[in-house]
């Protein structure tokens, strides 16, 4: 039996994981909802998705190979994003080519990096980032989390300008002397590192539905894009910390709560859209 | 006259095609002109435009706009040419309004990490009011009539006050009285601001009502086949009537 010091002891270390993963929550569901709307308006689900399971293939080489799945996933997401941006304007890929090619090639990476992990690791590591776990959120990940959302925010705020005028249709931002390459990689570049840094949290599998849904949601209530760039955000925080109470309510994997939860806004704002009671149409 | 627009033997060749869609195309155009560009449909008049501003990279030879290679300056130019596409129509649910749209004109010329402000929405709201659609100023932009997106993208295009104003088929969603005050506010435009103009247009009676000095560039297959003053036009009419707007006219 434990003494009362060794329960206190517990106690704090408890309260300690609840609160990073409140913390970590927040953060990531803040910045995957602000990336979503981009995704969203500049058309590029496709690549988010392909940016996703490269992310997962990576954290899955890292846990195979005994690295940092946090270290490999980035590194898989930053070649990706290469490969999706750069490279494929340079060799004149249609995005939609490079990323149908990507998709099964980084599924096929991660399954085999999974079966060459170690048994132990198959079931702590590999688990904890095809549905996420909030005993992996570290405090170094929170710090990163933090340092992820004052340079994405502070960049968005600085080009915002641009931004806005790509998400209304990037050729006549183009015409109108605006230099659009550097901004949509920016943005290809920066969906990679939200969704390895919230991988742990939500889940290789799971993460694009916490950066599309609350998004998709968010276009469902405004005809301004300034609204939708704060609720969408707001919309994320809460699928986050709904998915983590539900979660620990029914003993479930926190990603797919987060995933659930975040779909049920969805389904809301489907049905309780002012857009859509004047006819409007699905996304916006 | 300065010349401000130049093509020298430009050729355009699209993705995945073998022909190009304009050939061998010299061209220059003085500072201050007024041109009308007509011809068949698929002719190559949008991507005579598209490569002038830079939107497509020429295959073969140099485009130079304002004296700067396009290949080279393509983005600074184009902070100083207005452009209004061919039937630019946008989803009913764009979370933007119309006066967003007029604003995002000028981004491009106010520059990286310098903000809007309450003179650049003025300029904008003016500009709106000339074309008669002040009041549409914060309605959805998805939510406007064709006819009103066209005029909000010729206010987009000249709210930026250019040097250079492109338009390609400005005039087809609107009714004639729209299109004949909007003509008649680019003439004025031309006039008092010295913007040379290039406008594509499949309606030739647009092009006849000018009373102004204007060229006349006619195309076909990807090439300029002729160039001529109004007068010039109308004297050898007869010479043109495999144009299908001269056919309309007769």
């Amino acid at each position: 039996m434990a003494s009362p010091g060794e329960d206190d002891k517990m106690i704090m270390l408890e309260s300690t994981i609840m609160l990073r993963a409140l913390i970590g929550c927040i953060l990531s569901g803040l910045l995957a909802s602000i990336i979503g709307v981009f995704v969203v308006k500049m058309k590029i689900s496709a690549i988010g998705y392909c940016m996703s399971h490269s992310a997962f293939a990576g954290a899955a080489l890292g846990v195979a190979l005994a690295l940092d799945p946090l270290l490999t996933a980035f590194m898989f997401a930053s070649l990706t994003a290469l490969l999706i941006g750069p490279f494929a304007e340079k060799a004149r890929l249609h995005a939609d080519i490079i990323t149908g090619i990507l998709f099964p090639l980084n599924m096929a990476l991660a399954f085999i990096f999974m079966t060459l992990s170690p048994e132990i690791g198959l079931k702590s590591d590999i688990g904890s980032i095809l549905w996420g776990s909030i005993f992996a959120i570290t405090n170094s990940n929170i710090v990163y989390l933090v340092s992820l959302c004052s340079v994405s925010f502070a960049l968005i705020f600085l080009f915002w300008k641009e931004l806005f005028a790509i998400m209304f249709n990037r050729k006549m931002a183009e015409a109108d002397g605006i230099n659009t390459k550097p901004l949509v990689f920016f943005i290809i570049f920066l969906a990679g590192m939200v969704i390895t840094l919230s991988l742990k949290l939500v889940g290789g599998l799971l993460i694009f539905a916490l950066i599309f849904n609350p998004a998709a949601s968010a276009f469902q209530f405004s005809h301004s894009m300034r609204k939708i760039m704060i609720l969408s955000p707001v919309i994320g925080a809460s699928s986050c910390v709904g998915g983590l109470y539900t979660s620990l309510l029914f003993d479930l994997p926190v990603g797919s709560c987060i995933a659930l939860i975040s779909t049920l806004i969805f389904a809301i704002s489907v049905v309780i859209s002012p857009k859509r009671r004047r006819g409007g149409g699905f996304l916006g | 006259m300065d010349r401000i627009i130049e093509l020298r033997d430009v050729s355009t060749i699209y993705e995945g095609e073998k022909k190009p869609a304009i050939k061998n195309i010299d061209l220059s155009i003085s500072e201050n002109e007024f041109v009308y560009v007509i011809g068949p449909n698929a002719c190559g008049k949008t991507t005579l435009l598209e490569t002038i501003i830079g939107l497509l990279q020429p295959s073969q030879g140099e485009v130079y706009v304002l004296g700067c290679n396009m290949r080279k300056n393509g983005a600074k130019i184009r902070q100083k040419i207005g452009y209004v596409p061919q039937d630019f129509l946008t989803d009913p649910n764009e979370p933007f309004t119309a006066l967003d749209v007029v604003m995002m004109g000028m981004f491009g010329k106010i520059g990286l990490l310098r903000k809007v402000n309450d003179e650049h929405k003025c300029k904008a709201l003016k500009i709106m009011e000339k074309l008669g659609i002040r009041e549409l100023a914060n309605s959805p932009i998805g939510k406007l009539s064709g006819g009103q997106q066209q005029k909000v993208m010729i206010a987009r295009a000249l709210a930026k006050e250019p040097k250079i104003l492109l338009l390609d088929e400005p005039f087809s969603n609107l009714d004639i009285k729209s299109k004949q005050k909007i003509l008649r506010l680019i003439h004025k435009f031309h006039q008092e601001k010295g913007l040379t103009t290039i406008i594509v247009t499949h309606e030739i009676s647009q092009v006849l009502m000018n009373k102004d000095n204007v060229r006349i560039i006619i195309m076909n297959e990807g090439r300029i086949v002729a160039e001529k003053t109004i007068e010039e036009f109308l004297l050898s009419v007869k010479e043109y009537l495999w144009l299908p707007q001269v056919k309309m006219i007769k």
